[in-house]
């Protein structure tokens, strides 16, 4: 097999969510003309992986543009940058040429170079080595830095092929003079500027050229952290790869805190597996986060990134990592009483390093908070003296502290939101009653039985016209917060139809009890006086149910009562009109969810297909039902690998299975799906088009089939309704 | 005479295909070139008998659908036998049902059966 491998990349299982801007990069690269894209991002965001993997598509899968990867470092002088940067715009068009990848990766002299562009007939490019040779024989500078930098456009004009230049860590092309050398900067931005090349650039800071403007047109791409969602994936995904034991919610909460940068999150599954721990409690996360950040590859990685060698450059960098707002220049001067010019050498060399912003003489912070925690480390040992054990445990503390607060918010958010949206949903359904009748629901399926006391009948939702939270209406009250929704019942828009909802929502750990109750009976009699002509309806939520005293009171006052589950199923039922009168009360059943994630591999999609066979049976889908469903599963999937950028990209199922149905969402993390093709009759006689009947099939196989838009690409949602047996084929209405 | 092997049948001038049973890409380029071959040796009637199919993925529906053009390109019969449910439910989607007789059995399809055409096997 003909070896591929250009610049190293990390394996292609560890690489997450960067496939939308590689897709558009390598597009654009191929327009006419193609604009200069400026590629931000702080740290470790993934700029250099995905700048090679640009770099790999464009050379092995087009041959529109000859691309052309160079990634600056610290350069001893302006000759050292020209002999490299000319050997790399040699090589790498000889090997695209050539279309061999062992170019790209050896060391070749300029000698050698000569000889093999000479061996190949390109003899106008040999041309370019022996003026780079005579400008460094004669001491000239400025010809042998024109010379490297002019090399792209002649390898252009002489081929008659576009170079798209790659330039990566441009924010570092001013080498290791400190950026203090004008010559090469300048003459690099002129080069650019001229528009004669197409580019994209990558850099850590908004300013690569140390304050210059550029003058050309240019396109600002960010290289953020990747999304929460995302981030849970690629943790979870890695937490298999490595054996980690984890709880999806700690994932989330480690995304959270390492702002999705990949390559800590990369970093702490790695040290969980190596210390065989899990990451399954806030307590293993924060443990393993302080560790790593210290001394592990995290804390490792930003010891020789950050370089903090200078005691005031790290009290500078502490003092603008805990301000609140940003810093002028005179404050942090009569702080540390440092001279101008020392403190103007600080804050410089801290920019380019991408920690902190300046603009007009303030200083603000633009690290992340991993670095933050790390500097943190770092000036309490070093300037003020405790010990290592004792800073770490104080930033354990801290981040369990931190974690506590971001689930109950998530909690809170999630809980009080989600009501809100199926109060606005209400559309003048109908709800079995049993959803409204916690101590009814709990009974009845307790240890999944299905016997106990009846509350088959159903409760008819009014037509929402409003929904708020009741903090408007009375200020200063203490309890859970209160939506009250504001609408008409029986489809009639009259006063002797207006009702309002009162809707007391308790998203702690511990159920609502008896003092919760009686606070809501009280405040909600308060608030009933804003709406004295319309009918009043209670209802409590509580995410871990009801006491049993609080049960007794809420029935004896008629107020209705839902714990999270109940409040799930209402939504799913409200999420379609014709669910509620499939519903019957011995069918609800909680809500349960299955992931799976598929390799990429010959036949994937079967272990999809197996994986809902076992689902599907267990919820009571017959077996032409189960065929339908693997059937258009396996289209959904194969489509989703269609679409993934990389070759080798996962595909996520995520499985819900409610009282009424099963919902499957199929993901890829690239671009979008197809999109479903228009059903175009074939002439009566002739046979059907070949291609295109995925989608059809899916929708002719499922009960619904929606595309559904989001962050980094698209998804599948295929429904399947269920008809117990022996009611009728599973998926029609009875 | 009737000659049988792993994946096919001879019996007389008519080929049984026996596909696998996930019919993707893969799976559908083997089946057509099985077919071509009989094709080319004068074979005027094939029949795919689907009794060990799972499933046939939208690929492969567009490979059995070229391989039908070749065979009526040649003034051949192509036809089915032992279709699931879900198969029969792909086919239909697709609109193949109409272009094509389904058989419950490959001997039905042998014979040419016409009474037994539109059947679909209950495994």
């Amino acid at each position: 097999m003909k070896d591929r491998m250009l610049f190293p990349t990390c394996a292609d299982g560890e690489f997450f969510g960067r496939s939308r801007e590689i897709d558009y990069i390598c597009r654009r690269a191929a327009d006419k003309p193609s604009p200069a894209i400026f590629l931000f991002g702080r740290r470790w965001t993934g700029k250099t992986e995905t700048l090679r993997r640009v770099y790999r598509e464009l050379f092995w899968n087009q041959a529109k543009v000859a691309p052309l990867y160079y990634q600056f470092k610290g350069y001893g002088s302006p000759e050292e940058f020209s002999e490299d940067y000319l050997k790399e715009v040699l090589k790498q068009y000889l090997a695209f040429r050539l279309r061999d990848a062992r170019y790209v990766r050896q060391e070749i002299s300029l000698d050698k170079l000569e000889r093999l562009l000479v061996d190949n007939d390109l003899y106008p490019l040999a041309d370019l080595v022996s003026i780079h040779r005579e400008a460094r024989k004669a001491n000239d500078t400025t010809a042998a830095l024109r010379n490297a930098l002019a090399s792209p456009m002649a390898v252009s004009s002489r081929s008659g092929i576009p170079v798209y230049l790659i330039l990566d860590d441009l924010d570092k092309a001013a080498g290791s003079s400190g950026g203090k050398d004008p010559q090469m900067t300048g003459e690099l931005m002129g080069s650019l500027t001229l528009g004669q090349t197409s580019f994209v650039a990558s850099a850590s800071t908004r300013v690569p050229f140390f304050g210059r403007a550029f003058n050309g047109s240019a396109e600002a791409m960010e290289l953020t952290g990747l999304d929460e969602e995302l981030s849970a994936s690629m943790m979870l995904d890695l937490c298999r790869q490595y054996s980690v034991d984890t709880e999806s919610e700690i994932l989330k909460l480690a995304a959270n805190r390492l702002e999705g940068n990949p390559m800590y999150m990369k970093s702490l599954v790695w040290a969980a597996s190596k210390e065989g721990q899990g990451l399954s409690t806030l307590k293993e996360f924060a443990d393993l986060y302080t560790a790593e950040l210290f001394e592990g590859n995290i804390g490792l990685s930003l010891r020789s990134a950050l370089g903090l060698s200078g005691i005031n450059g790290l009290r500078v960098l502490h003092a603008c990592s805990v301000a609140a707002r940003p810093i002028s220049d005179e404050e942090l001067s009569e702080r540390f009483r440092q001279g101008a010019a020392e403190l103007k050498d600080i804050i410089e060399g801290l920019s380019r390093a991408g920690l902190i912003e300046v603009n007009l003489g303030s200083i603000k912070w633009a690290g992340d908070a991993a670095i933050k925690d790390f500097i943190y480390f770092v000036y309490e040992t070093r300037v003020k003296g405790r010990s290592a054990e004792e800073v770490k445990t104080y930033l354990a503390r801290e981040v369990l502290k931190e974690g506590f607060n971001f689930r109950s918010s998530k909690i809170s958010v999630k809980l009080k939101d989600e009501a809100a949206e199926i109060i606005k949903a209400f559309n003048n359904q109908k709800i079995l009653k049993i959803l409204f009748r916690n101590q009814s629901f709990a009974a009845r399926f307790k240890k999944g039985s299905v016997k106990g006391p009846g509350e088959d009948g159903e409760v008819q939702l009014p037509q929402t016209v409003g929904c708020f939270d009741s903090e408007r209406l009375e200020a200063g009250e203490a309890g859970p917060p209160i939506l009250v929704a504001h609408g008409f019942q029986n489809g009639r828009y009259d006063s002797g139809n207006e009702v309002v909802w009162m809707v007391s929502i308790k998203d702690s750990a511990s159920p609502v009890n008896i003092g919760d109750v009686e606070n809501f009976l009280r405040r909600s009699q308060i608030l009933r006086e804003n709406f004295r002509a319309a009918k009043l309806v209670r209802w409590m939520i509580g995410r871990e149910g009801f006491t049993s005293e609080a049960h007794k009171r809420t029935d004896a006052e008629g107020v209705f009562s839902s714990d999270s589950v109940q409040l799930r199923i209402i939504k799913e039922n409200l999420a379609d009109k014709d669910a509620a009168s499939r519903n019957a009360p011995d069918k609800i059943v909680p809500v349960r969810e299955f992931e799976v994630v598929l390799p990429s591999a010959s036949k994937a999609e079967l272990v999809a297909a197996k994986a809902v066979e076992e689902i599907g049976t267990e919820m009571g889908f017959d077996d032409a039902a189960i065929g339908q469903i693997k059937a258009a599963l396996v289209e959904a999937c194969i489509n989703a690998f269609e679409h993934s950028r990389l070759k080798v990209a996962k595909v996520f199922l995520r499985f819900v299975t409610s009282a009424d149905r099963l919902t499957i969402y199929v993901q890829n993390g690239g671009v979008d799906f197809d999109s479903p093709a228009e059903a175009t009759e074939p002439a009566a006689d002739a046979l059907p088009r070949k291609r295109g009947w995925g989608f059809e099939l899916m929708k002719g196989l499922m009960d619904e089939v929606r595309v559904e838009r989001i962050r980094g690409g698209a998804k599948i949602v295929l429904v399947k309704y269920l008809v117990k047996k022996g009611d009728g084929r599973n998926g029609q209405e009875i | 005479m009737v000659k049988r092997y792993n994946n096919f049948k001879e019996v007389g001038d008519t080929v049984v295909l026996y596909p696998d049973n996930y019919i993707n890409d893969i799976e559908g380029e083997k089946l057509e070139e099985l077919c071509t071959s009989y094709l080319e040796r004068g074979f005027k009637k094939v029949v795919i008998d689907f009794s060990e199919t799972d499933l046939i993925n939208s690929i492969g529906v567009s490979v059995l659908i070229g391989m039908i053009e070749k065979v009526r390109d040649r003034k051949g019969n192509i036809l089915f036998s032992g279709l699931k449910q879900v198969n029969y439910d792909v086919f239909s989607i697709v609109g193949l049902t109409k272009h094509i007789m389904i058989f419950e059995t490959e001997e039905d399809a042998i014979g040419g059966n016409e009474k037994a055409a539109g059947a679909v096997t209950t495994a």
